[in-house]
């Protein structure tokens, strides 16, 4: 339990890492004033204690059915509330980490993921990719004409 | 019945072979660096844009070097990104999702109140998923499917869809490969189709909040795709837009399941019976001209 611990969290760092390094580069190329180290450090660290932590919640609660993914945003939804007195210092750390830098190392890792269903997809018909593609248009806009009227219903937009 | 197969630890698995580990991080710190180098792009379609994201330069990249596309031609690329690298890097996917979790909930945390008093269209919009049987029934039976309709087109077919039509007429069944096929189709292609349709869906003239809404479909990587090409071309609504697509994605991922059950499968079922002499009846009109010739 506790040496699978410390590997979780070791391959946590490892990532933490790709995220700050990743979040350097696009400052540097974007010229956005640097955040400076100690304080992203402290940021990224914040973030995968949290991580570990979900990590840890879905494996304590295996019948939830709630993957960890939905446990960390729980948590971090939770800390950041606004009426809660954990909320200021917390959204102070997260916010030196960039949103669109954690997203780089899960597609990349995603990309290459794929690899091992390369072949089972070639045996796809061409049928099932141009369904797929009509089924991913279906939900996205089936969903924002209803969001789309429901809102407007509520005078939201 | 006792259960006496222990289910392999995935963690285990990955940590024991510390050397694919080990190459899979360099493999993927390379990639990074270069994405993030190519940085963002903006480009003029037509009437709007469409916003590139180092995201899915990732995906492409890491998609291309794996022994299926380049690596048939690059023989040092083959032995790098070996069998087992493949393997780990799919458990890494779900780890290094969390981070991703976390920024999420500081994005739905300080906007709660705008979230809960939008719940109503939160709610309804879940039934908007089924676009798909509406949409993509017919066109897959117009197109000669059989069965397998009803599989690929019953949800947008993440693993928990995957489990339902898998449990009920077995993942072997026709119903399964349909499942399959668009299951595939959303590992390899959705974050590149979202990604692409998030930024150019506000030229449809649907609010950038309705759309933020749909793009929650109980994917973590194509919400965070078609989300964030939806917030980098509205910048001014961005908070707001990734609090609700966060939102929504999460709403999916509690009711997607019972949605499948209790509502998109009869729905395709009963349709496919209303439908199936119509289509057939196409079908052997085809078939006795065939016949003729």
């Amino acid at each position: 339990m506790l040496s699978r611990t410390i590997n979780q969290s070791k391959m946590m760092l490892v990532i933490g890492m790709m995220i700050l390094v990743g979040q350097k580069i696009s400052h540097l190329i974007t010229q956005k004033p640097l955040v400076p180290l100690g304080q992203s450090f402290l940021g990224i660290l914040t973030v995968l204690v949290i991580c570990v932590v979900a990590l840890k919640l879905k494996e304590a609660f295996p019948k939830v059915k709630f993957p960890a993914f939905a446990w960390a945003t729980m948590i971090a939804l939770i800390l950041s509330m606004p009426f809660m007195p954990t909320s200021k210092f917390f959204l102070q750390y997260t916010g030196s980490v960039d949103f669109l830098a954690t997203t780089t190392p899960i597609l990349a890792f995603a990309g290459i993921s794929v690899g091992t269903k390369l072949t089972q997809l070639k045996k796809i018909s061409w049928k099932l990719v141009i369904i797929a593609m009509v089924v991913f248009i279906g939900t996205y806009f089936g969903s924002a004409l209803v969001a789309q009227f429901v809102l407007k219903m509520q005078g939201i937009i | 019945m006792k259960e006496n197969k222990q289910p392999v630890d995935p963690f285990t698995e990955a940590t024991k072979n510390s050397s694919a580990l080990f190459k899979l991080y360099i493999i993927v710190f390379i990639i990074v660096i270069i994405s993030e180098l190519i940085g963002i792009k903006k480009f003029a379609v037509g009437p709007g844009s469409v916003v590139l994201l180092p995201m899915l330069y990732a995906v492409i990249i890491g998609l291309v070097i794996t022994p299926g596309i380049l690596g048939k031609y690059i023989q040092s690329l083959k032995s790098l990104v070996s069998e087992e690298v493949m393997e780990i890097a799919g458990i890494m996917v779900m780890l290094s999702l969390l981070p991703l979790g976390v920024k999420y909930g500081t994005l739905v945390g300080p906007n709660i109140v705008k979230v809960v008093q939008a719940g109503p269209a939160f709610l309804l919009q879940e039934l908007g998923n089924l676009g798909t049987v509406f949409i993509g029934l017919p066109l897959a039976m117009a197109l000669g499917l059989k069965r397998e309709a009803i599989g690929a087109t019953v949800s947008i077919c993440r693993e928990p869809t995957l489990g339902v039509i898998g449990e009920r007429y077995g993942i072997n069944s026709p119903e399964g490969t349909g499942v399959l096929g668009t299951y595939m189709m959303g590992t390899v292609l959705g974050t590149i189709f979202f990604g692409l349709l998030g930024s150019f869906a506000v030229n449809t003239g649907i609010h950038p909040y309705a759309l933020a809404m749909a793009s929650g479909m109980g994917s973590g990587s194509m919400m965070t795709a078609a989300s964030s090409s939806l917030a980098e071309t509205v910048p001014a609504m961005r908070d707001t837009i990734l609090a609700y697509a966060a939102t929504s994605n999460m709403l999916t991922g509690v009711t997607g399941l019972y949605s499948v059950v209790f509502l998109a499968l009869p729905l395709s079922n009963w349709l496919y019976k209303k439908w199936e002499p119509i289509f057939d009846r196409r079908e052997k009109a085809k078939g006795s001209v065939n016949d003729v010739k």
